[in-house]
């Protein structure tokens, strides 16, 4: 909803002052999905795989993982062959 | 802050929309009566909604709650205020009661948000899902689930960046963030407390590894796994994505411990870790399912069938308290424990635990109140004044407990509960509307 056609988000921006963590998380966030969408564009992975692959702990990586999955950007693909570890690949419109 | 001066009249004021509270205002609002509902999160339905299956029926949660929500947000008897809690409640002379009411911005227009997702789509922001139990993200203008009702968004002002994203892509134009906290003083006759439970905090035992151990996780972080709506594409290990093949459950975390302050038993954790057990083996077929377990207790109708099944299924139940949880390298978890059958401490290797916690009372129910007390029990539990002839009495006349609130209880006695509180509350309303006419 506009006041007039001024939107609402600078009359808050006005007001309220966003924490630099709130900043800084995003900047992390945005930098691991790229890298991430980087990775499986190349192949299908495993966490294991990616954690090695961007040098990052694998219980990250499958929260940043997932958070793809739920947002579309990643699509699940077959089990390893030991039935452990789901590989991820990019999704056509990721 | 935005005080509205006119004065709303209800005949109840139902304060938590869980199961417990939902019921009570259905029941109040069916017989003519009008009913505020409140509750303080984005979302009706409290705990239950978020539930995979229900025992022992393993009736799929969802199913049974979404219709009974559907059924109180079109119900012309009730208004449901999300973000909304009641406080400085006063008993007037003559019975009845005021109470201020605040709700908290959403910084969405409810009405006009159609839950396209388009908002959520734009938002470049990532922060843990509080639905999801931390499992996985969610953005800052987010809808808290599909099921959620109202299925509107709603902006995390707390992580919000403000880029805008999302009021230039909603295509009715609800985003509001000019909306701000609005307080309400209403008039009711009668008030229902089914505030609910809050589950223990398992980083209170240290020795089980919570918080520093990814593959200890909470039963209801296991409930989320095995939902329809979960957060994994099926059951992980949070610590590297492996499917687990030997899961452990740990009955008793924080119930019947004094150690840590929660004497008594908290009713369910047998039943829904048997759940659990039993989902579990439809969901992983290869995998070992263990419970740890003091006593088993299954006392409802059909608890005992159902901990057979489970036994059948091959679950294995070992009766012992667990000492200790230590990790190993590979994320896999070793469980110490007296095994009470053989008498001796044992241990064992598992690749993922899950803890069965207990529930505890939520706090801050008896400041709601101002010129009456709303008593406790020892376990800081509502108070049933008269627990045999008028179970929902409270100690302040016209104030009736429902669900949990009172105790700990599983579904289908919250819901019988809550029919003892609208029945009570019913009554009452009908004798202060009879007193108030004849004056």
């Amino acid at each position: 909803m506009s006041e007039g056609n001024k939107k609402t988000v600078l009359i808050m921006k006005e007001k309220h002052q966003v924490p630099q963590d709130v900043k800084d998380e995003l900047k992390f966030f945005v930098k691991t999905k790229k890298a991430i969408l980087k990775a499986l564009k190349e192949k299908r992975m495993t966490v294991p795989e990616l954690s090695e692959e961007l040098n990052m702990p694998k219980d990250k990586v499958l929260y940043f993982t997932m958070s793809l999955l739920k947002y579309g950007f990643v699509a699940v693909d077959e089990i390893d062959d030991m039935d452990e570890y789901f590989y991820y690949k990019i999704k056509d419109n990721g | 802050m935005q005080e509205n001066q006119n004065i709303k009249e209800y005949d109840a004021l139902v304060i938590g929309a869980g199961i417990a509270g939902g019921e009570a205002a259905l029941n109040l609002a069916n017989v003519g009566n009008k009913v505020l509902l409140v509750d303080k999160e984005l979302t009706v339905g409290g705990k239950m909604i978020l539930l995979s299956k229900v025992f022992p029926t393993l009736d799929c949660a969802a199913c049974i709650t979404t219709p009974k929500v559907s059924e109180i947000a079109r119900h012309s008897g009730i208004t449901t205020l999300t973000s909304t809690e009641a406080s400085d409640i006063i008993q007037k002379d003559d019975g009845t009661f005021e109470a201020l009411i605040t709700t908290q911005p959403r910084y969405v227009v409810v009405e006009d948000c159609t839950g396209c997702q388009l908002c959520e789509e734009a938002c470049p922001v990532n922060v843990e899902d509080q639905y999801q139990y931390g499992l996985v993200g969610r953005k800052a203008a987010f809808i808290p689930f599909s099921i959620a009702s109202p299925r509107a968004a709603a902006i995390d002002i707390e992580n919000c960046t403000l880029c805008g994203a999302c009021e230039r892509a909603c295509p009715t134009h609800c985003i509001d963030f000019t909306q701000t906290v609005e307080k309400y003083t209403i008039k009711c006759k009668s008030v229902v407390v089914a505030t609910g439970f809050q589950l223990f905090d398992p980083t209170l035992i240290p020795r089980y590894g919570f918080g520093r151990f990814k593959n200890v996780i909470t039963s209801m972080q296991m409930e989320r796994q095995l939902a329809p709506t979960r957060p994994f594409n099926t059951v992980l290990r949070p610590s590297d994505g492996k499917m687990p093949d030997n899961i452990a459950y740990v009955l008793c975390t924080g119930s019947r411990d004094k150690t840590v302050g929660t004497p008594i038993c908290s009713q369910v954790c047998c039943m829904y870790s048997t759940k659990q057990a039993q989902l579990l083996m439809g969901a992983l077929p290869m995998a070992d399912i263990t419970l740890y377990y003091l006593h088993i207790r299954a006392f409802g109708k059909g608890f005992n069938e159902f901990y057979a099944q489970a036994q059948s299924m091959g679950v294995e139940y070992v009766k012992g308290k667990v000492a200790k949880i230590t990790e190993k390298e590979d994320g896999n978890l070793i469980l110490r424990y007296e095994d009470i059958n053989t008498g001796k401490v044992t241990e064992t290797e598992h690749d993922m635990v899950v803890l069965s916690v207990g529930i505890l009372p939520n706090e801050g129910i008896t400041k709601l109140f101002t010129n009456r007390k709303l008593e406790l029990d020892p376990f800081n539990y509502v108070s049933q004044s008269n627990p045999l002839e008028s179970p929902a009495m409270t100690t302040i006349e016209g104030v009736f407990v429902a669900g949990v609130a009172s105790a700990p209880m599983d579904i289908p006695d919250s819901i019988l509960s809550a029919g003892a509180a609208s029945s009570e509350s019913a009554n009452y309303i009908r004798h202060i509307s009879k007193k108030t006419l004849e004056v």
